[in-house]
């Protein structure tokens, strides 16, 4: 087991919940996730932001619209569809079981609720 | 210096750089590469484009003149090359080093050759490997087309799609999210240690498929292991594998990695793993624990009913125990003996199971074979339909289950079990219906037994000094059945031999040799048991000093088997000899009554006189005090293994007897023959009449004694033949 590997894996586990989380504050550019993920202090590259977004498109997740833009060719931007935010509530749900389960494991909730 | 050239990128007239553009092209190249198997594939290329542009356009708004290598060189590591992505989607496998790296080269190759078509295995479109597939894909025909043919090439094409399986790489590798997978065993899907559900799930095959490999090679050491008596299994399930599958399976089981996380799991199914995917994961992991959970106590209920099943648990349950103990004493020695106790207790289960289940298909077949026999036992109607219920149910409906128990077992299925156990169970019970009807009404038929009375045999000649017993030439009757059914000797047409038959010798009262025959039979009354019994048709001819007996009673099918009997009783005269020839098949039941009083016979119980000590094939004398060996020294001498030599003595003896009596025949022959020609020598001299009278007829009468001579006649032929010349002179 390499540490490199382990972080990945715990990593790509959430992308997907982040990515969500950030386009349900509201329609978004991709680069602009890029950016805020960054903000974040969680990179992604942009090549695989593109076909995750085109998944969850596909699944009926995400929606979008073209905005023209002066810098180049028309902007893709995307949105939250009903069906993905329903998606978002059960991987939030999950996400909280398990930051709980975590939490509870690794010992840190209880620091937490003492400070 | 360096050429500018103008492109149309996402609808903008870009002045790029020759070099960045080609960088651009083959970047673009190594994505559409990358994601060939992606659904909305020109979606994501065309997004990702229209960012590049965007970008470009960012940069010649910056005030450059165009596009150099060094931009399109931070744009293509901003948005990620191929291998970055894989590297960020997948480098799960990274775990397994060497083979991270041949699988980029693989895929560099492909990147490289794009333009070539490449012959990959279709891993979305496959049976077994996706060679098919890949070679449908790869010629452009239809995948059944290449099936087809491979399946009729056979046993060739079964190598060259193994090797094909190994050296192709699989589309999978491209296709944007999949992981490799990893070998790992499998603990949700396990039998033993999971080591062929991993296997299964590493190469995407059902799981039996690993799990049957593995247990042929087992069965054929189990039928190598030993003959099971009269039923020796034909070596067909013994392929040239050996009992090392046993020693691969543990092999396996030792290196392989147990799939414990989730994560694991994702990996040796080869799924992604994300948040999604493990909480899928985890949730089947919960039901599936509250089916096994329901299921095993369901199966404690159900203890008595399936004692086979829970027998196995047990020692599941113990086996695990072992090995939790040996883990938490901590020691890798504890492990391996737990392993190795483990490994005993399946292999002495699946013996046990194995040696269940071939037991019973013996039984079954034995039955089976019984078929021709039936109607010689019982009525048409209702009996036999009772006979057919019971063999089909009673006797193959358990066969039939435990295989679906194990096939079952093998295949991982779980699901509505219950209601096959009940169908079983049902069929059971009627097939116990039917054979304990069978029973009793089999019993009934056989309930009364006639009178036995005797009957003396008239035999030609009482007075002989030996008397031989033997019975009719095999060849009379079919011989070498494949399947041999006591009591039952051989099948006729309609006919079947029953060697139902008993040989009494005991003393005679008189000085002559008497036979008495004794013939029983069972019915369902007294009246047709006697009936029955003098139908019985068994002969007994004296010739000579031979008593020849038939070799079985003769049963038809109208007659049916009610227990017929006869009894020989051979009541030899004080100091006369008799002996039992070995051809007598019946002759295990040759019991010697040692001058007892024949009042007292019992006709029930043929136990009380049987003698251990007779030999076939012996001389006897009857003495005074009752049957003594002749030649008593010599059998004292060497007992037992004597047999042979005994009977290649008297054989020999026999031979040089039989040689003596010919060379006696012959020579009062020769003398006969002397007497004539010296009488045809002297009868010139009396009479010349006869040259003149008898000419023509003299060579053929010479002729016809030739004849007689050459073909060996016995002698009171040849004497006619001299009284008829005598006649003729």
């Amino acid at each position: 087991m390499n540490i490199d590997n382990t972080q990945s894996q715990m990593r790509k586990g959430v992308l997907e919940f982040c990515i969500l989380s950030v386009i349900r504050q509201g329609e978004v550019y991709p680069s602009d996730i890029v950016e805020k993920m960054k903000a974040a202090n969680l990179n992604i590259l942009e090549g695989t932001l593109y076909p995750l977004l085109t998944r969850l498109k596909n699944a009926d997740f995400l929606t979008y619209r073209w905005v023209e833009s002066n810098s180049g060719p028309p902007r893709k931007y995307f949105c939250m569809t009903e069906k993905g935010l329903a998606f978002y509530a059960e991987l939030e749900a999950t996400w909280n079981e398990l930051a709980n389960a975590v939490n509870e494991l690794t010992g840190r909730g209880e620091q937490n609720n003492n400070s | 210096m360096k050429k500018v050239i103008n492109i149309n990128f996402q609808g903008r007239v870009t002045p790029i750089e020759e070099t960045a553009y080609d960088m651009l092209t083959k970047y673009v190249e190594s994505l559409r590469v990358f994601f060939a198997n992606e659904e909305g594939r020109d979606e994501i290329i065309n997004d990702i484009e229209g960012r590049i542009a965007e970008l470009f356009g960012e940069i010649l708004k910056k005030g450059n003149t165009c596009i150099v290598e060094s931009d399109v060189q931070t744009i293509i590591s901003s948005m990620g090359r191929p291998e970055d992505f894989e590297a960020e989607e997948g480098n799960l496998h990274s775990q397994l080093g060497g083979e991270k790296s041949e699988e980029k080269k693989s895929y560099q190759q492909a990147y490289n050759a794009s333009g070539n078509k490449k012959l990959f295995r279709n891993e979305t479109n496959k049976v077994f490997g996706g060679v098919c597939a890949g070679i449908a894909d790869y010629f452009g025909i239809d995948t059944l087309i290449v099936r087809i043919l491979f399946i009729l090439f056979g046993g060739l094409t079964f190598w060259i799609y193994f090797i094909l399986w190994i050296a192709v790489p699989a589309t999978s590798s491209q296709v944007i999210g999949s992981q490799r997978k990893r070998l790992f065993r499998d603990p949700d899907n396990k039998l033993i240690a999971g080591v062929c559900s991993g296997l299964a799930q590493y190469f995407g095959v059902q799981v039996w498929i690993p799990r049957v490999l593995f247990l042929i090679p087992f069965f054929s050491f189990v039928f190598q292991w030993g003959h099971w008596g009269w039923w020796d299994f034909p070596n067909f399930l013994s392929f040239s594998f050996s009992p090392g599958s046993l020693f691969i399976y543990i092999i396996f089981w030792l290196v392989l990695p147990e799939a414990k996380s989730a994560a694991d799991k994702l990996e040796m199914k080869g799924e992604k793993v994300d948040l999604n995917n493990i909480k899928s994961t985890i949730q089947g992991d919960m039901e599936g624990f509250k089916d096994r959970a329901k299921v095993f106590g369901n199966e404690i209920k159900e203890k008595a009913q399936e004692f086979g099943d829970n027998f196995t648990k047990s020692t599941n349950r113990f086996a695990s125990e072992a090995t939790t103990v040996a883990r938490s004493s901590g020691g890798g020695i504890g492990r391996a003996i737990a392993m190795i106790v483990k490994v005993f207790v399946y292999f002495i289960l699946g013996s046990l199971l194995f040696g269940l289940v071939a037991a019973l298909f013996g039984v079954g077949v034995a039955f089976t074979g019984l078929l021709p026999a039936y109607s010689y036992v019982l009525d048409e109607g209702f009996q036999k339909l009772l006979s057919w219920g019971a063999l089909i149910f009673f006797v193959w409906v358990p066969v039939i289950a435990v295989v679906t128990w194990i096939i079952r077992r093998l295949t991982g299925k779980r699901g509505n079990s219950g209601i096959i156990k009940l169908t079983f169970a049902g069929l059971w019970i009627l097939g116990w219906i039917c054979f304990i009807n069978l029973i009793i009404t089999l019993r009934n038929e056989f309930r009364y037994r006639n009178y036995p009375t005797e009957q003396t045999v008239s035999i030609a000649n009482p007075a002989v000094n030996k008397l031989e017993i033997k019975t009719a030439p095999f060849g009379k009757y079919y011989t070498g059945s494949w399947l041999r059914m006591e009591p039952f000797a051989s099948f006729d047409e309609d006919t079947v031999y029953v060697r139902n038959i008993r040989l009494r010798i005991v003393k005679s009262d008189n000085d002559s040799f008497k036979v008495v025959m004794v013939k029983m039979a069972n019915a369902s009354t007294k009246t047709d048991a006697e009936r029955i019994a003098n139908r019985i048709n068994f002969s007994a001819v004296q010739k000579d000093s031979v008593l020849m007996l038939d070799r079985g009673i003769s049963i038809t099918r109208q007659e049916k088997f009610r227990n017929q009997q006869v009894i020989i009783t051979v009541a030899v005269p004080v100091g006369k000899r008799i002996l039992v020839n070995d051809n007598v098949g019946w002759g295990n039941d040759v019991r010697v009554d040692f001058g007892r009083n024949d009042d007292y016979w019992d006709w029930e119980n043929s136990d009380d006189a049987k003698t251990y000590d007779w030999d076939r094939n012996v001389e006897y004398i009857m003495t005074a005090k009752g049957l003594e060996r002749v030649n008593k020294d010599f059998n004292d001498e060497n007992d037992g293994n004597n047999d042979e030599d005994e009977d290649s003595r008297r054989n020999a003896l026999d031979q040089f007897r039989k040689s003596k009596d010919q060379l006696r025949k012959e020579m009062e022959q020769k003398q006969k023959e002397l007497e004539q020609l010296n009488k045809e020598l002297q009868a010139p001299a009396d009479s010349t009449l006869y040259h003149y009278n008898q000419p023509p007829q003299e060579p053929t009468q010479k002729k016809d004694k030739a004849v007689t001579k050459t073909s060996g006649e016995n002698a009171p032929n040849g004497m006619n033949d001299t009284a008829v010349m005598k006649y003729a002179l």
